[in-house]
Order: C-alpha cells, then sequence, then structure tokens
C-alpha cells in the first residue's frame, strides 16, 4: 500500500511540474514568419493563446494581400483600376481604406497620394524593371494623379479614366492595426510584428523590460548598424526611406519614393523617416501612410506638420547632412548610436 | 527498542524511493533543465508558408540543397556554421546578396520564390535590438 502511495505521489509530482511550466504565459510563445504582401513578416505573440493568434495574424495578412493587391487579377484594386472609369463596389472596407489615404493626403498637401500609382510604375518599380521615364511621359501620367481623380460612397468607388491606385502606401500600416487587433482578442499579453518596414511592439517583454527597437542606418543599410536605438512598449512604428529600394543608371541613384508634385524620386534631404505613435488601432495605418508623406516633404516641413499637432505621433528623422532629428517627445526613450557618426537634434 | 519487521525499510522499498527520486529528477530536468540548454543551429527551409526541410548544421555538414519555387530556382548551401544561396535565377538576386548566416534569428528571404531560410537554436543574438524598423 505505501509502495502504491509512493508510486501515486511520484505522478502527482510531474503532473504537477508539468502544469507548472505551462502556467506561465511567457512560457507560451508562438513566432511565424510568411511572406505576404510582397515583403517578409514575421508574427510573435506569448500567451496561451500564442498559436492561435499569430496564425490568425498570418490569415489576415494573406486576406488583405487578395483584396488590396494592384497586380492580382481577381483584387478589388485591381478591377477598380481597370473599370475604365465606372464605379464598382469595393465593399465598405476598402472604401474605408480609400477614404482614410485621401485623408493623409489632404493632411498632407498632396504628399501622400494614392493615385501615383502609374507614376511608379513608369519607374519600373512595381516590376523591378527600372527605368528614367522622360519629362513628357511624367508630365501625361501626372495629370491623373490627385484626389480629385477618386470618388467614393459608401461601399463604392470610381476613378476617371487612366487614374490608377495603388494601397501599398497603407496597406501593411492597415495589416498591422488588424494584428493589434487580433493579439488583443487573443489576450496577448506581449508580441511582436514585423511587416516589411511597419513594426508593432506589444506589452514589454517577457524580462519585463521594454523592447529595445534598433532604426537602420541609411547609410548602411546591409549592416547591423542603427542611427538610433528606441526602447517602446506599446507602438507602432514605420521607417520609409530611400536606401529601401532604388536602382542606379548613368551613375545616378534612383529611389522609390515618389514626389507627386514632380514624378521624381523625392529629393527633400532626407534619408529616412521612422514614425512612431501607441498601439491604438489606426495608428499603424497613420504612422505607414505618414512615413511616406514626411520624408516627401523633407525635415522642415515634417517638422512643421509634427508642430501643427493634426496626428500625435513622434519622429525621427536621418538627414543626408549626417543628422538624426528627434522630436522631444522621444527624447527620453532615445540611445544615441555614438559608432554611428551621426549628430543628434532634440526639436519640440 | 526494536522495530518492527513489517517496519524496517527493505529492498522493494529502496526501489520504490529509488524510483520515485529519478521520475523528479527527471521531471525536473525537463520542465527546467532544458530551457537554458541551446538546441542545436538548424536550417529551417519554407516554401510559400510550408515548412519543407530542417536541417540541424551540425549533423548534415557541408552540403548542397537545390529548392524551386514559383518557377525559380535557388541553390542552397550549408557547413556546419553558416548557410548561403549560391545561386539563384530570381530576377532580384536579394537572396544571393544576403551573403551568409550563421546565427540564430537570421534569415534569407526570396520574395520571387516565396522562399525563406531561417536559422533556429543555437546561441541567441545579442546585438543590443529586439527588433530592427527600415
Amino acid at each position: 500500500m505505501k509502495r502504491i502511495t509512493a508510486v501515486l505521489m511520484a505522478v502527482l509530482m510531474i503532473t504537477g511540474l508539468t502544469a507548472c511550466g505551462e502556467a506561465d504565459p511567457d512560457k507560451a510563445r508562438e513566432s511565424i514568419q510568411v511572406i505576404a504582401m510582397d515583403t517578409p513578416m514575421v508574427f510573435t505573440a506569448y500567451g496561451e493563446k500564442s498559436t492561435h493568434a499569430v496564425y490568425m495574424a498570418e490569415d489576415e495578412a494573406r486576406r488583405l494581400d487578395a483584396l488590396l493587391s494592384r497586380t492580382d487579377e481577381n483584387s478589388v484594386i485591381y478591377q477598380l483600376n481597370h473599370a475604365d472609369g465606372l464605379g464598382i463596389t469595393v465593399g465598405e472596407e476598402v472604401c474605408g481604406l480609400i477614404e482614410a489615404a485621401e485623408a493623409y493626403s489632404q493632411a498632407t498637401g498632396g504628399a501622400f497620394d494614392i493615385s501615383i500609382a502609374p507614376v511608379v510604375s513608369a519607374w519600373g518599380f512595381t516590376t523591378d524593371r527600372y527605368r528614367v521615364p522622360d519629362e513628357a511621359e511624367l508630365a501625361e501620367l501626372l495629370t491623373h494623379v490627385g484626389s480629385e481623380h477618386i470618388t467614393t460612397a459608401e461601399d463604392a468607388a470610381a476613378l476617371d479614366p487612366g487614374t490608377q491606385i495603388d494601397l501599398g502606401g497603407i496597406a501593411k500600416g492597415y495589416a498591422s492595426d488588424r494584428v493589434v487587433a487580433i493579439f488583443r482578442e487573443n489576450n496577448v499579453p506581449r508580441g511582436k510584428a514585423e511587416l516589411g518596414g511597419n513594426i508593432l511592439v506589444m506589452g514589454d517583454k517577457p524580462d519585463g523590460t521594454p523592447w529595445r527597437v534598433g532604426v537602420q542606418d541609411p547609410a548602411k543599410p546591409d549592416e547591423e548598424a542603427y542611427a538610433a536605438i528606441l526602447t517602446l512598449e506599446d507602438a507602432f512604428i514605420v521607417t520609409s526611406g530611400s536606401y529601401q529600394r532604388y536602382f542606379e543608371e548613368n551613375g545616378k541613384r534612383y529611389h522609390h519614393i515618389i514626389d507627386p508634385a514632380t514624378g521624381h524620386p523625392a529629393d527633400s534631404g532626407l534619408t529616412s523617416v521612422t514614425v512612431v505613435a501607441d498601439s491604438a488601432e489606426g495608428n499603424g495605418t497613420m504612422c505607414d501612410a505618414l512615413s511616406t508623406a514626411l520624408f516627401v516633404m523633407g525635415e522642415e516641413r515634417a517638422l512643421d506638420f509634427w508642430r501643427s499637432g493634426t496626428y500625435d505621433f513622434e519622429l525621427v528623422l536621418v538627414t543626408e547632412d549626417g543628422r538624426v532629428v528627434v522630436t522631444d517627445g522621444l527624447k527620453d526613450i532615445l540611445t544615441e548610436v555614438e559608432e554611428s557618426g551621426y549628430t543628434y537634434e532634440i526639436v519640440s | 527498542m526494536r522495530s518492527s519487521p513489517e517496519l524496517r525499510p527493505n529492498f522493494w522499498d529502496a526501489l520504490v524511493a529509488l524510483a520515485v527520486v529519478l521520475l523528479a529528477a527527471g521531471c525536473g530536468f525537463a520542465v527546467w533543465g532544458g530551457q537554458n540548454g541551446a538546441a542545436a543551429l538548424t536550417a529551417v527551409v519554407s516554401v510559400d508558408g510550408v515548412e519543407t526541410e530542417r536541417l540541424v548544421l551540425a549533423d548534415t555538414g557541408e552540403t548542397e540543397r537545390t529548392v524551386e519555387s514559383n518557377g525559380y530556382t535557388l541553390c542552397l548551401r550549408l557547413t556546419e556554421t553558416e548557410v548561403w544561396v549560391e545561386e539563384a535565377d530570381c530576377p532580384t538576386q536579394d537572396c544571393v546578396h544576403t551573403g551568409h548566416i550563421s546565427r540564430s534569428g537570421q534569415s534569407i528571404v526570396c520574395l520571387p520564390a516565396r522562399v525563406i531560410i531561417t536559422l533556429e537554436g543555437g546561441q541567441p543574438v545579442d546585438n543590443g535590438v529586439d527588433i530592427v524598423v527600415g
């Protein structure tokens, strides 16, 4: 009898220890890496439902990819772009995104514009067949660019003939908004998501400290080199930079961030713009749109826009002349990187 | 005072006690002991989101793998310490230009072929940041 009791106690001990291992939510960690929206994505979640959460995030990214792709013939955006000026039903979600993009375009004086798509294509950035278009071609294409060529109503949209849109400038930001919603629905206490240049950090790290986010040094894009390090919890961080995609012709470099005012790659004196905001749903989309717009606007106009208080966000600007300009909301959570060679300026 | 022969520990009692101690020790190691020990550095190949191969570098040694996906072919080279794409017929060549990866968490991504090669296990990388934006 005593022997049986001893064996039972051992079994109970095993069960108890195993249960201890499962009770800690930080032991339940799931991380997956996928390709969607033409970019690698990594979803990492902690908590009991971490596995469910990351696979839901993957499904959502793929759903949005199919819905918003400009090149997939089955996508709503492709059909809208090829509707020859007719209005079509795009659904409330897509209509809402187009209207959000229009709002960011208005707020930034046209520096962000989803109808710049044909101009971007003329430079070859959508097909990887790079070329420098001539001025006459650009001038003709620019006549179809602008908010006035886009009409939305409830769940329908229409484009003027010759106008095409690409939601690529906010699609990954919107996807990150959906990821944060999915993580919250699944009670994920902490996690992170990387969607190309769009980052979400949720909660703190398992050791209780904030996430350390390195801002890639634009001068050394292929190295583990940072222009600055930010310590953040519950935040979206999005970077747009001229180093991310470019080609060279006749010794001149042409990058992928096109200024809707000129049809040429933005020549704003910046090499990267990083926008930071809290993880409230919707801010992922905002950070995505603003990182592009503020790159086009350049340092002075970007800081004026930040000071206007139109939206609640903070900035890290890296300039061509070797400065890192940081808005004062980040001054206490920014670590300078001495070996980067940059000089640092806090602005208010 | 002499104890009753029934209460005196015998061989079988000792065996049960030993079994309890071994089970407890084994269980404790399984629950806590494994967490500090790093798994072997492993290359995980996934195609279009589906894991197709998992190669422990120390076991496979110097070897090659051909990965075909989405109409493109990648020639993957592995040694005991690193992995790289030797050549590929994809248009961007980003996978080739990524170069050699040798530390846990590093990846090679080929967007046209929809192939991801990730290193797992081994010693975690401590480069001062948890995530990079840009």
